[in-house]
């Protein structure tokens, strides 16, 4: 009767806790990609790219009418990815190399993008609100978003969320190759590490500085689309996956795709535990401690580059 | 003739200028004051932003925060230890202050985005940990409560005149303190720190020590306009400080020119006076419920972008631009 009972409480222990991992993995897998794209801008412009969440919105949103057109999801992650390069690429082009063009000296220089960026975020959200208005959409997942069966009992993580791991852990795994194996990949990140030199050595750094807000907004697409399904869609929506992405970022070290990931893991993790085992009410209090602490050993985030380079 | 240092010309200058806004008080309605008093607060909550971020280089999103910090501690002055309201808001500067002053030795050493994004979480969380204490009054808060006019102001002295008077007189004097302030030696070593840290550390400033005392003074003033506006919105809850509030401000310290105390008053205006404008755009033209409550921001942004591409040191810096060339 005893061994029973115990063997029950430890039933239910065990996949509270098993859940608590595959959640925190899951969410951790999204604020990844938010995190991957702000450091991606960060690494080559030194730019906190806030207008970021509306880029993502916005391809969600092109995605969700391609839902309503198509009435497929798949074509419609295909779609958002597509637009968000397509985007990010746009607003490098057109937006912040003309602003940076022409603030280029004196102190303003330190702000100049944090506002740019912050003003493109409001416009971006308006004219959401223009064109589609404000009441929550939603987009059906294309496959069970009901939680799955794990010794014996049901657990709040679905085929979805599982879906979610393995988009991410494909996108992550591609972007690496990208930067590690390629030609494009060695511009990318010689125009990161040394503008100057890598100039000097014939890459088109202002082309492949495009191209790395490319890779960002594709990045926030894909993390729209893969968000949203367990959330609904209105112009604010990606506000908080902004900020979670820009913690982890910091928690990461904002240099290297590998930090992003780490970071965005243990943000997730800390907070899911936190919520599960101490108080759902920690949520946010969690990204903030968590955050401190890291920064109180290094200042600099987890995964910094040894040698510190000039901002 | 006789002459005056700048601090006597700062200082009769501003007697003056509180003296205008004391006959304009008399002359213009309830709404006017009403709206008068919102210019004001967000005009020492820019103030905040310039000093911390325009001088002494630190970019903070969570100026929000700390304002909540200081209407959270002038509410709970007046309401729970029975205070003066006018010692409530002394109140809210010096906790705010307190407040900064621990975040700032923790937060001091860290730089550009690594601060940003601190600051921006202590924006998202310090909110809802206020829900989390009784005494902080969950959701709907403590109420902020600057009682009415003395009787000797007479029966027909409005409520709203009396907040204008509170608001415009505290952020007077505040905003007067730190103009002394930053053109003070102590002052000065904010911006040597802001344009050349090594040279500055190298000429004896004891870096750690400015940006933790800006970080205060800072968080001080903000924690003050904090309690004006709660003053403003009789009473301070969780949801009256929103991150999208600390992103406001930062947008009306560009526009006002976050390197200069100056035109100050701009940014409350601007801040204040869009959503009339927005308000009035709509009435005239109407459109959609998406379209209407989504213009404001869109006018706040597109100002912001403007600020940034065509007057990046200010409107001040377009005016002296245009003088040169003469």
């Amino acid at each position: 009767m005893i061994q029973q009972f115990a063997l029950l409480i430890w039933g239910i222990e065990m996949s509270e806790f098993i859940t608590a991992v595959l959640i925190s993995l899951s969410s951790g897998a999204i604020y990844a990609l938010m995190s991957i794209a702000l450091v991606l801008v960060w690494r080559s412009t030194r730019v906190i790219n806030f207008a970021q969440a509306g880029q993502a919105v916005l391809t969600t949103y092109i995605g969700y009418d391609i839902v309503q057109k198509t009435g497929s999801y798949w074509i419609a992650l295909a779609g958002a990815v597509i637009s968000g390069a397509i985007i990010g690429a746009v607003i490098d082009r057109f937006f912040m190399r003309p602003i940076f063009k022409r603030v280029n000296s004196g102190p303003i220089v330190m702000i100049a993008p944090v506002a740019a960026t912050l003003g493109l975020l409001g416009i971006i959200q308006a004219l959401i609100g223009f064109k589609w208005g404000l009441t929550n959409q939603s987009i059906e997942a294309p496959v069970s978003t009901n939680g799955i069966k794990v010794l014996g009992s049901v657990i709040a993580f679905s085929k979805f969320n599982l879906l979610v791991l393995v988009f991410v852990s494909i996108a992550v795994l591609l972007l690496t190759l990208l930067f590690q194996r390629t030609n494009i990949g060695l511009a990318l990140r010689a125009s990161a590490y040394s503008p100057e030199i890598a100039r000097l050595s014939g890459i088109k750094v202002d082309t492949v500085r495009t191209l790395g807000w490319a890779i960002a907004g594709a990045s926030g697409g894909l993390a729209g689309m893969l968000y949203i399904p367990g959330a609904f869609l209105y112009p604010n929506a990606m506000d908080l996956l902004l900020v979670f992405g820009f913690i982890a970022a910091v928690i990461g070290g904002l240099e290297s795709l590998f930090g992003a990931v780490a970071g965005a893991m243990v943000l997730a993790f800390a907070i899911n535990f936190a919520t599960t085992y101490i108080s759902p009410k920690l949520f946010f209090p969690t990204a903030f401690i968590v955050l401190v602490l890291v920064l109180l050993v290094r200042p600099a985030g987890l995964f910094a580059a040894k040698m510190s380079r000039r901002a | 003739m006789l002459k005056l240092t700048p601090s006597k010309k700062r200082l009769i200058l501003f007697i003056i200028f509180g003296w205008i806004l004391l006959i304009l008080s008399n002359q213009v309605g309830d709404l006017k004051l009403y709206q008068g008093s919102f210019i004001a607060t967000y005009a020492l909550a820019i103030t905040s932003i310039i000093l911390l971020t325009g001088y002494s280089g630190q970019l903070s999103l969570g100026q929000s925060a700390l304002m909540a910090v200081g209407a959270y501690a002038g509410a709970l002055a007046i309401f729970n230890l029975g205070l003066h309201p006018v010692i409530g808001l002394f109140v809210a500067a010096l906790v705010a202050g307190v407040f900064g002053l621990l975040l700032g030795l923790i937060v001091a050493r860290l730089s550009g985005p690594y601060l940003a994004g601190t600051t921006l979480a202590l924006a998202v969380s310090l909110p809802t940990l206020a829900n989390q204490f009784p005494i902080l009054g969950a959701e709907e808060g403590v109420p902020f409560d600057v009682g009415s006019a003395p009787a000797r102001f007479g029966e027909d002295f409005s409520q709203y005149k009396w907040q204008f008077w509170i608001a415009s007189l505290a952020a007077l004097i505040m905003v007067w303190f730190i103009a002394n302030l930053l053109t003070s030696r102590y002052g000065r070593t904010y911006k040597a720190l802001r344009d050349n840290p090594v040279a500055a550390e190298l000429s004896g400033i004891n870096v750690g020590q400015v940006k933790v005392g800006a970080f205060a003074i800072s968080s001080g003033v903000a924690g003050l306009s904090g309690a004006l506006l709660a003053v403003l919105i009789s009473g301070v809850s969780p949801s009256a400080f929103p991150l999208s509030l600390s992103f406001a401000l930062l947008g009306g310290a560009v526009v006002t020119g976050v390197y200069s105390l100056k035109g100050v008053i701009l940014g409350g205006l601007v801040l204040v006076a869009i959503p009339e404008i927005a308000d009035s755009l709509v009435l005239r033209i109407g459109g959609s419920e998406g379209f209407t409550t989504s213009l404001p921001g869109f006018l706040v942004s597109a100002l912001l972008i403007l600020a940034v591409v065509f007057a990046p040191n200010g409107p001040g810096s377009l005016i002296k631009r245009e003088h040169h060339k003469k």
